[in-house]
């Protein structure tokens, strides 16, 4: 099932590949077929998906669901025992969201690549490959299949931002390949230190096995990784190196500040599509990555560093925020406004309790499908008239009336509206930081304190938006020529937009669709990391 | 006098007929060798790709014959001056992919096979240096080691003066001459110096160890390192690369193709005799492994960094090849005995990817005469597919997924991990990151290529151009590297 889920768009892939040029412009249809058949099956996922306490997943294997477990590299390397790899597919509560989230955002971007009109068959593999990449790094359970995926994505994006993007394309895109390649190189060397330190207690072989990393019993004594015999390297505790190492690669995906700055690059340069990914969908496996590897694998480490993490989390949410304001670019607002808000998942992660992971993961699903919607909304009005200052538009909404009604939703909703996900899920991440002092002491109340005026900045930074390029008299630079190509929102677009809406208004007024199906995982994941 | 001897020529007899059935694949080189020459003597006229076909004919046999005896465990021959092992026989193995790759590519470049000379010479060369190759993999003995690596030196020299058609080339060809006798004079030195101080020539004898454990540290330091000087200069590991980037620009492309791969990996066979020896050694003396590990360190950061300023695309491999030894080092001396499987896959790859890389710069200078990397601005519209496979050969040289060279490059980490943990060196710790951070390095040059192929137009008129022979095969090797990611157990049964 996972399988399928993750290589359906390969095979696309390769199906368009072969087809002629000819048939280019069908290319787009089947796409978009992948990505619903996608939906199809993740919908099928969530709804069969077993959310008792007995299938919690987290740390315990027989717990995970939808298991595909194949043997796929053995070698021997002499005295210390044979190299197991394995092709380990599985889905827990932390998972199984993310699922649903891809196909979603998928599904828009594909209907927001109608715009892209070269170079239609390499655009098309391109997009299907970083699907097939994305799906895998949220299924896999092997630290080497994980990381395959998690490099996977990589190069599409290079080239779908280098070949299709704006201006400094070439330059955002390999800002954005080498941030990310910086972080993993030193992974890699993270999880081949891991692997040495664990034992498959079944096989005793050493083994890439995340689950298994996260027992502390299975690593052998005396390895480098071993909590108990505690080993130095380079004068500071080599699990909390690891940890600082693996959480700084996941972290420049999510970004955090300060290490954030390919994101407005990669951003305003890419295209439309490859933008909504981006933020839909590349900003969560950061997020992802830091719950299910850093978190889960070195909780101790992670309870050492959490003052420091909930500290980068304000410190993203208010600069982030603070930038917005300052943009001209509308691209470049949103774009910030991303830094901002995944700024509630790092704060809601520190927290380590409950109600801060749930809002954590409930903000990423969140800002998935928003930022998706934002950054489609402005792949509108770039599409249109080839321009997105701020300044250039004045009363949009007397000439796209429809179009600003999306906007207005959008905006809302992204700054926290109550009745929209990100409400509830900032709401959730706060209160978690908030009762943190009261549980287990990981985060100082002023934390929290100062997370909220992030939240005042971003109403600030959305309604002034609003007033400048929607309210008030017409006025474009563009003149009549722009007016005439203002055409408000057609079919194609609100069939990308209405979903996008339908998820921020469900999660916004039934949380708990999202929260009894992760409750389980949840709990799990809080017990393990508070030990 | 002779009469002392008598008693030992019939044991001495039988043990070379003995050993000569272990000897097929040399024998089958030997008469190849010959027979390619006589038959570009007197029938290259009338068939014109006789030598061509024959050598790939003989190759094949040499690769049959070298796999039948793949699991053949420590067999001395001829005396002990040859030791055949699993290791040798999965470099002769090595050697032969090389060698075929070589003989496809001169039989497809064009400006060989326009040349007046023919091609059935070098056919005829590649043949004996491939000799020198197995030898130099087999031999136990120090006169046997200088003479098969002489073999393969003549032979290279010849290849890459083979066609002098500027100064260029010519001076190409004359600095290899020259650093390369002048290397292999130091390393004669050495070895004759080693003779004077044990009286034997032969590395696994007893009496040739118990003999360097009794010199002066100091002078055994300096004969070792004398010796590795030659061995060094095959690998072109710094300090003594001087010669790589001028003779891989300067010399026919597939020359440099061969060049990067087979000699450099017939070092690595020897330098692997040469650490398993320093390690039976039981004095510390002359931290040889340091001037190992410091030689590795320089050649990854040279290499790597060097190649960011290149402009040419061969010269920008030649560095990265530079690189590539250096990182082979790690996984080499780091834990010799165990290391080597990840060192021999690693290499298999490197000789897909190196070739494959070659060959692809080779048919884009053919096509249009491109030979810098700010000239290929919009050949990936022209030459979508090849560049395409040229990208995913990149990245496998980068080694990132989905390209097996991840996979190798993995291996390599793992080992010397390994070899960290249970040593506990800071050195190697060092190494480790080294390595990662030319990683990242590397990732600078390699992706000028995709950069000026792909994400810039060029204003130059398209030309269309048709796919030739040197393509498919590159196009074949590309999928190759993709393909071995998901069943890497296609080269790891035999290891």
């Amino acid at each position: 099932m996972l399988s399928l889920l993750i290589f359906l768009p390969l095979v696309a892939a390769l199906f368009i590949l072969v087809l002629p040029s000819r048939f280019q412009q069908q290319y787009k249809f089947i796409t978009l077929g992948v990505s619903l058949i996608q939906f199809v099956l993740s919908l099928f996922i969530y709804f069969k998906f077993n959310s008792s306490a007995l299938a919690a997943g987290i740390n315990k294997e027989s717990q995970y669901q939808l298991v595909e477990k194949l043997p796929w590299i053995r070698l021997n390397l002499g005295n210390i025992g044979s190299l197991e790899i394995d092709y380990f597919l599985g889905i827990d509560g932390l998972s199984m969201p993310f699922l649903i989230l891809s196909a979603l955002v998928t599904f828009v971007a594909t209907l927001a690549s109608w715009e892209i009109k070269t170079k239609l068959k390499a655009y098309f593999s391109l997009f299907l490959l970083l699907n097939t990449a994305v799906i895998g790094v949220f299924c896999a359970l092997d630290f080497f299949l994980f990381y395959v995926f998690y490099e996977l994505m990589l190069l599409p994006l290079y080239f779908l931002i280098g070949i299709w993007g704006g201006i400094r394309r070439e330059y955002a895109a390999i800002k954005f390949f080498l941030y990310t390649l910086f972080g993993s190189v030193f992974m890699l060397l993270v999880i081949i230190g891991l692997y040495f330190s664990v034992i498959n207690p079944a096989t005793g072989n050493h083994t890439f096995n995340m689950i298994l990393m996260m027992d502390p019993a299975n690593y052998s004594y005396g390895s480098i990784f071993s909590a108990i015999a505690d080993k130095n390297l380079f004068g500071i505790s080599a699990r909390l190196l690891a940890f600082i190492v693996l959480f700084i690669a996941f972290a420049i995906k999510v970004p955090i500040v300060p290490l954030h700055t390919w994101l407005p690059d990669a951003h305003v340069e890419a295209p439309t599509p490859v933008s909504i990914i981006l933020a839909g969908l590349l900003l969560k496996v950061g997020g992802y990555g830091i719950i299910r590897v850093c978190y889960s694998i070195f909780p101790d480490a992670a309870m050492q560093t959490a003052w420091w993490i909930g500290l980068i989390g304000v410190v993203s949410i208010i600069y982030g925020a603070l930038n917005a304001l300052a943009q001209t670019d509308l691209k470049r607002l949103i774009a910030y406004s991303s830094v901002s808000h995944m700024g509630f998942v790092l704060l809601g992660i520190a927290s380590s309790t409950i109600e801060g992971v749930s809002g954590a993961m409930l903000q990423m699903i969140s800002h998935g499908g928003l930022s998706a919607m934002l950054f489609f909304l402005v792949g509108m009005i770039y599409e249109r008239v080839h321009d997105r200052d701020i300044a250039n538009f004045r009363g949009l909404a007397e000439i796209m009336p429809q179009f600003t009604a999306f906007v207005i939703i959008a905006f809302f909703a992204s700054l926290g509206l109550p009745g929209f996900s990100a409400f509830m899920a900032e709401a959730f991440s706060l209160i978690g930081a908030f009762t943190s002092e009261q549980v287990n002491g990981l985060i100082p109340r002023w934390m929290p304190v100062f997370a909220s005026i992030g939240i005042l900045l971003s109403a600030a930074y959305f309604l002034w938006t609003l007033q400048r390029m929607f309210f008030g008299q017409p006025r474009l630079k563009g003149g009549e020529e722009w007016l005439s190509r203002l055409n408000d929102v057609n079919t194609r677009e609100k069939l990308a937009l209405i979903p996008l809406v339908a998820l921020a208004l469900a999660l916004g007024v039934f949380p708990s669709l999202l929260f009894d199906k992760m409750n389980a995982s949840v709990l799990a994941f809080v017990q393990l990391i508070s030990g | 006098m002779m009469k002392e001897y008598l008693p030992f020529i019939s044991t001495s007899i039988n043990d070379t007929i003995a050993s000569l059935s272990y000897f097929q694949s040399e024998a089958t080189l030997v008469i190849g060798f010959l027979l390619v020459i006589l038959s570009d003597l007197f029938l290259s006229k009338k068939i014109p790709q006789l030598s061509f076909g024959l050598t790939i004919g003989i190759l094949l046999i040499v690769m049959v014959q070298s796999f039948a005896l793949l699991n053949v465990e420590n067999m001395p021959l001829f005396g002990g001056m040859v030791m055949m092992d699993h290791l040798s026989i999965l470099f002769k193995i090595l050697f032969c992919l090389v060698s075929l790759l070589f003989t496809l590519f001169i039989r497809y470049n064009r400006s060989l096979q326009l040349h007046e000379k023919g091609t059935g010479d070098l056919y005829a060369i590649l043949l004996a240096v491939h000799l020198g190759m197995n030898l130099m993999a087999m031999s136990a003995n120090l006169l046997m080691i200088y003479m098969a690596l002489e073999m393969v030196s003549l032979g290279s020299y010849l290849m890459v003066g083979y066609i002098s058609r500027d100064q260029k080339q010519s001076e190409a060809s004359m600095k290899y001459a020259l650093f390369g006798a002048i290397c292999s004079a130091i390393m004669l030195y050495g070895i004759s110096l080693l003779y004077g101080f044990t009286g034997s020539l032969y590395l696994n004898d007893p009496a040739f160890i118990s003999g360097l454990n009794n010199i002066p540290p100091m002078a055994l330091g300096v004969s070792l390192i004398m010796v590795l000087v030659g061995v060094a200069f095959k690998l072109s590991a710094v300090p003594l690369h001087f010669w790589v980037p001028d003779v891989y620009e300067g010399a026919p492309t597939p020359v440099t193709a061969f060049l990067s791969t087979g000699p450099k990996i017939a070092g690595f066979a020897l330098l692997i005799k040469f650490i398993l020896l320093i390690n039976a050694l039981d004095r510390v003396f002359f931290d040889i492994e340091l001037v190992l590990a410091s030689m590795a360190v320089a050649s990854m950061v040279l290499g790597n960094f060097a190649a960011i300023w290149q402009n040419n695309t061969k010269r920008m491999l030649a560095y990265s090849s530079i690189g590539h030894t250096g990182f082979m080092f790690l996984a080499l001396f780091l834990a010799p005995g165990q290391g080597y499987k990840a060192l021999i896959f690693y290499m298999f790859i490197y000789v897909i990817m190196n070739m494959a890389a070659f060959l692809i710069v080779d048919e884009i200078e053919e096509q249009t005469g491109k030979q810098n990397l700010n000239e290929y601005k919009g050949l990936g519209r022209q030459f979508s597919m090849l560049m395409v496979c040229f990208v995913i050969i990149l990245v496998s040289l980068t080694g990132l997924p989905p390209t097996v060279g991840f996979t190798a490059k993995f291996f390599v980490f793992s080992t010397a991990l390994d070899a960290y943990n249970s040593s506990g060196s800071l050195m190697i710790l060092i190494m480790i990151i080294i390595a990662a951070i030319s990683t990242l390095v590397s990732l600078f040059y390699y992706f000028k290529v995709p950069l000026n192929a792909f994400l810039k137009e060029s204003n130059s008129p398209e030309v269309r151009i048709n796919s030739t022979a040197k393509a498919y095969i590159s196009m074949i090797l590309a999928f190759l590297l993709l393909l071995l990611i998901v069943f890497p157990s296609i080269i790891q049964q035999f290891l």
